[in-house]
């Protein structure tokens, strides 16, 4: 019987891988050591000049010797191709810290992200979008909302008009949008107005000709104060977040009886305004020609203030200044 | 309103409230807290003494020396001050005390004469504003005592808001009134009887004007005009109102106490009957600011034998005014109508405590006890003498009761109050009121001008209440999710500028007449009738200027700038479409790209912005001020007008001074639907594969690249087809277009032959239909 020696040609085979450069060397070894040249197929060979007996034992040997150099072979090239990748894995190193583009923040105007996060939250209550103009009559802006001529809240703020006459103007309050919305549509109404208003003040850190209030308005037949509560307590809650504490105190508005502020406890534990609002007066409704079996209640928020408020922005200059540095921040 | 504790004090007991309860009281009743704090003495050790020798100093004339008893002992002090003689009471400030500021007093050699400390005027104290030498204590201050100890040095200070209509809180009684309801306090009543000595010489008479509903009047004798007493200037002076003289400041006390406001005539500069009327038309006035005032027949005045000699309620006359020789007073106390004092004040822009409170609203009912006030402050000096009250009031029609039925309250405030509630609250304000079975009937009190209907009562009630009492219930309207069109074609071009990287930015609305002048010369701007300055007279006519000012001002910042977006209204004085009386205003897209030195033609790119953003989006070509004479287009949507766009005319890049140039475009959003924007063309997916052909044309310079796409568009309708321009290359008077067709049938695999036969019909029709020539492969 002849004896090959197995472990030489093992040897011979594990100093062949040892000295692989690329994968495709494999390709050679698995020819050299199991093609129809190598030592294995010579052996082959002569089996057919062996006893049965001996053929089947060599027979035997030779399948699980091509089997090791086989397994072998296909465990190195595995082995050599996944250190080849660690190896160039480990070499690649990126410092992540590095910016290459500027921050460019969502290019839309906070006052729009926040006019739209506000109108999303009374949208999903229900309330719809209504607006009305900016440049408006005094009737609109004051008597209509309970305020006639010569009641000291006329004079409270600093109105623009736009006519010697007094009788245009630039709206002081979107609480017009108010009137504007029930002379057009029937009751009910569950509306909110996002818009511009206007003072007669310089733009500095503080002050700002032109701001942004929300109006909200709904009218139907049960509206109570206790929906007013519910209502504004909801909002303040989806926007500062469900821990927020919120107050009402009492306050003067001419156009809502009883009248209030809504406050917001602040994390150092101060109380903030935030919103004004009340129930509709009586007069308003009856000016717009509501009957007396509609009632309800109306709200006027400043968005300005909220966006001060929630990014901790100091100047309210920065938002009509349009600095790009400002702009790409939010 | 600026209210002291120890004041209130006065009108309400206090002791067991302490500070940060009184706050939420105070808050709870709606009067916001401006400002809180305390007020401590700002000095140590000060002692009261008693001048009791003076005598020259031997080495100085401008000081005396003096010996002061405080009570253990007699100590040599050198003073610089003459306002006082021996037998003065002063305070004193021995070695180691200190005096404001935290400064030290010790003994101190005043060229040879040890002084052993020093005595204070008010103003080293910092109790309040008086430089005209020391602090004159009266008898009643205790020699040797701490003057700290002797009023109520520490105190407790709220400024509060008070809301327009509560006119009867602008004074202690009535924020007292108002807190002893709260605080379930009895509100105190101080009485003053009077004892009068004198009949009046003069005549009052309030006049056949409705105006003047009240006038009374008390004249006082024998007064001399001097320093108030120290508790007076004490709360006045930390309330902030200006020390002046016993005359003065006990009118301005009254009028904080009790918001009466009294005015103080020199008696002996009258001569005939006081009265009240209405001014002629042009007549004059030297007020007390010696300004001439000429008046017009709105302005209500008081007369003395029918000449003016006071701005009722507004300001008193020159001529009348008390000064350091008047001996003599009248005091009026009146009450006038609310608006005829706020036109007069708002017209001569002379707005005082009295003037706001008289337009608010004084109690109607407390002219008298405003008199008494006044009179009794003067108490103690034995000299003085008054007359009895002269009261020329017009009989007023009382106030009837209002009823109205009870369940009204639930149905408003949406929880049941109780009765027992509702009765001893209104008691408490002293609103005279009764509740029978289902109806309740109330009376307003005198001060009361906000109690006028049924609803002012049940607010009143809800404040009480406290509005924090109340539960909280959610109502849901109809519109759930529906934002509406104005929204979301707001929120459409939001999302699709931002997307585009274009920032949206916030600017004014003010500018000047030659910006809007720029853009539309033919478009009258709307005028502002009190601008806030000469660069903001009127309202803008295009965004087209803010955005530039925007790109300037970053680019000039910032050294870099981009793309800008704005959406807000414009104005101008045409016709408003859907509203009379107010100037046109269209809610408006305008957005600026700049050069930016782009690869891409930045008409072009708008251009296909536009068609990607707006459906059915169409140009042409139109000529405006400010724009470039071709790069400038209408934009048409179905065949409407909806905006324009174009590039800014070389002219005014010159003029602004820009170093690019800015392509600009405004579209109204009010023609818009949000529908109609919102449509998305699906087109299905082929299954088969493509064919594609680039085709390069000989074509004219004024050939529309669209046309000839829409045409093989049309040739291959019934397939899915990706036509671009892959090139449009201009030289002198040759233009080379190449053009990119993919196209895929929806039924079968095209072959080689019909390839060949789509390529012919596609060249065939657009050489024909165009006049071009196809360039062959290599030319």
């Amino acid at each position: 019987m002849p004896e090959l020696n197995l472990d030489k040609i093992l040897a011979s085979l594990d100093l062949r891988i040892s000295e692989v450069t690329i994968p495709d060397e494999y390709d050679q070894i698995s020819k050299d050591y199991l093609g129809k040249d190598s030592l294995l197929a010579e052996e082959r060979k002569k089996l057919p000049t062996l006893s049965n007996e001996d053929k089947k034992i060599y027979g035997k040997k030779l399948t699980e010797l091509s089997k090791k150099i086989e397994s072998k072979i296909a465990s190195s090239k595995k082995q050599f191709i996944l250190d080849t990748f660690q190896k160039k894995e480990n070499d690649e190193f990126t410092d992540i810290t590095i910016d290459w583009t500027r921050n460019e923040g969502s290019y839309k105007h906070i006052l729009s992200s926040v006019m739209d996060e506000v109108v999303n939250i009374f949208s999903s209550i229900g309330y719809e979008v209504a607006y009305g103009p900016e440049a408006e009559t005094s009737w609109h802006n004051f008597d209509a909302l309970n305020t006639p001529d010569w009641h000291p809240a006329r004079y409270e703020s600093d109105t623009i008009y736009l006519n010697s006459d007094l009788e245009t103007l630039l709206r002081t309050q979107t609480s017009t949008v108010q009137i504007r919305h029930m002379e057009q549509n029937d009751p009910p109404v569950y509306i909110v107005a996002p818009g511009r208003v206007f003072r007669s003040d310089q733009l500095d850190a503080t002050h700002s000709p032109v701001f942004h209030q929300l109006e909200g308005l709904a009218i139907d037949k049960n509206l109570c104060f206790t929906d007013l509560k519910g209502t504004l307590e909801y909002f303040t809650k989806e926007f500062f977040g469900e821990n927020i504490e919120t107050k009402f105190i009492p306050h003067f508005f001419p156009f809502t009886e009883p009248s209030a502020e809504v406050l917001v406890k602040w994390n150092d534990g101060s109380w903030l305004e935030i919103l004004g609002c009340g129930m509709v007066d009586p007069n308003v409704l009856e000016n717009v020609g509501y009957s007396k079996e509609y009632k309800g209640f109306a709200w006027g928020v400043g968005i300005e203030r909220l966006a001060m408020l929630r990014y901790k922005i100091d100047h309210i200059k920065n938002f009509y200044e349009n600095d790009i540095r400002f702009l790409e921040q939010f | 309103m600026k209210l002291l504790r120890s004041w209130l004090q006065d009108w309400i007991d206090l002791t067991d409230i302490d500070d940060t309860d009184l706050s939420t009281a105070l808050e709870s009743l709606g009067f916001e807290i401006e400002d809180y704090k305390l007020i401590k003495p700002d000095y140590k050790n000060i002692i009261v003494g008693k001048v009791v020798e003076i005598y020259p100093h031997p080495n100085a004339d401008k000081v005396r020396v003096t010996k002061v008893d405080v009570g253990n002992k007699v100590y040599e002090i050198v003073c610089g001050a003459w306002n006082f003689e021996e037998g003065a009471i002063v305070p004193v400030a021995l070695p180691n005390s200190y005096i404001k500021d935290s400064f030290k007093i010790d003994k101190r050699d005043i060229r040879g004469v040890e002084s052993n400390g020093m005595i204070c005027s008010a103003s080293e104290l910092n109790l309040w504003d008086e430089h005209d030498g020391i602090l004159i204590l009266d008898e009643s201050f205790k020699i040797g005592s701490d003057l700290s100890k002797t009023y109520n040095s520490t105190d407790s200070y709220w400024e509060v808001g008070v809301t327009p209509n509560r006119g009867d809180c602008m004074s202690y009684l009535g924020i007292a009134r108002e807190l002893s309801t709260y605080l379930n306090k009895k509100l105190k009543k101080i009485e003053h009887p009077l004892n009068p000595k004198l009949k009046p010489v003069l005549k009052v008479n309030s006049g056949k004007s409705k105006l003047c509903s009240s006038y009374q009047s008390i004249e006082i004798e024998n007064i001399s005009i001097k320093d108030s007493s120290f508790l007076i200037k004490y709360r006045l002076s930390n309330i902030g109102v200006r020390i002046i003289n016993n005359v003065v400041d006990y009118t301005n006390y009254v009028l904080h106490d009790i918001g009466q406001p009294l005015h103080a005539f020199d008696r002996d500069k009258l001569y005939g009957t006081i009265s009240v009327r209405k001014a002629k038309e042009g007549e004059k006035l030297k007020t007390l600011d010696e300004q001439i005032r000429t008046l017009d027949n709105e302005d209500l005045i008081i007369t003395d034998n029918n000449e003016p000699i006071a701005l009722a309620g507004v300001m008193g006359g020159f001529d009348t005014e008390v000064t350091n020789a008047t001996r003599n007073l009248l005091i009026e106390s009146a009450y006038f109508d609310k608006v005829s004092i706020m036109k007069t004040s708002r017209k001569l822009n002379l707005i005082s405590d009295a003037s706001v409170r008289f337009e608010r609203g004084i109690d109607r009912n407390i002219q008298a006890y405003g008199l008494k006030r006044f009179t009794n402050l003067y108490e103690l000096d034995e000299n003085i003498q008054y007359s009895e009250i002269s009261d020329s009031s017009k009989q007023t029609e009382s106030e009837n009761f209002i009823t109205f039925d009870t369940s009204l309250i639930e149905s408003i405030l949406g929880q049941v109050i109780d009765n027992k509630f509702i009765t001893s609250t209104l008691k408490s304000l002293s609103i005279e009121s009764e509740i029978k079975k289902d109806t309740i009937k109330f009376k307003q009190p005198s001060w009361r001008y906000d109690l006028e209907r049924p609803i002012d009562l049940i607010e009143e009630i809800a404040k009480h209440y406290g509005f924090n009492n109340f539960k909280s219930t959610l109502p849901i309207g109809n519109n759930l999710n529906q934002v509406g069109n104005y929204w979301n074609v707001r929120k459409y071009f939001i999302d699709k500028l931002s997307l585009e990287k274009f920032n949206e930015t916030q600017s004014l609305s003010f500018t000047q007449k030659e910006y809007n002048e720029f853009f539309d010369p033919d478009k009258e701007g709307v005028k502002v009738l009190n601008p806030i300055d000469q660069t903001q007279e009127y309202l803008r006519t295009n965004l087209y200027y803010s955005l530039i000012k925007t790109y300037k001002f970053n680019y000039e910042q910032n050294n870099f700038s981009g793309k800008y977006f704005e959406i807000n209204n414009i104005y101008n004085n045409s016709t408003n479409k859907n509203y009379k009386k107010i100037p046109k205003q269209d809610y408006t897209l305008g957005f600026l790209v700049p050069d930016n030195n782009s690869k891409i033609n930045p008409m072009q790119y708008i251009a296909s912005f536009l068609r990607k953003i707006l459906p059915g989006v169409s140009f042409e070509q139109l000529s405006k001020p400010g724009f470039h004479q071709n790069n400038s287009y209408v934009i048409m949507v179905d065949n409407k007008l909806v905006g324009h766009t174009g590039q800014l005319s070389y002219l005014l890049k010159e003029e602004l001074d820009l170093s690019e140039n800015l392509f600009l475009s405004q579209i109204y959003l009010e023609e818009l639907n949000f529908e109609g924007l919102n449509t998305s063309n699906y087109k299905p997916l082929s299954h088969y594969p493509f064919i594609k052909f680039d085709l390069s044309f000989k074509v004219n310079r004024d050939l529309n690249a669209n046309d000839l796409i829409q045409e093989v568009e049309n040739l291959l309708q019934n397939n899915e087809n990706s036509i671009k321009v892959f090139d449009d290359y201009a030289f002198e008077k040759t233009r080379n277009l190449g053009i990119r067709i993919v196209t895929r049938s929806y039924e079968k695999t095209y072959n080689e032959k019909e390839n060949t036969e789509i390529l012919n019909m596609i060249v065939d029709k657009l050489t024909s239909k165009f006049n071009i020539t196809l360039n062959e492969k290599g030319e």
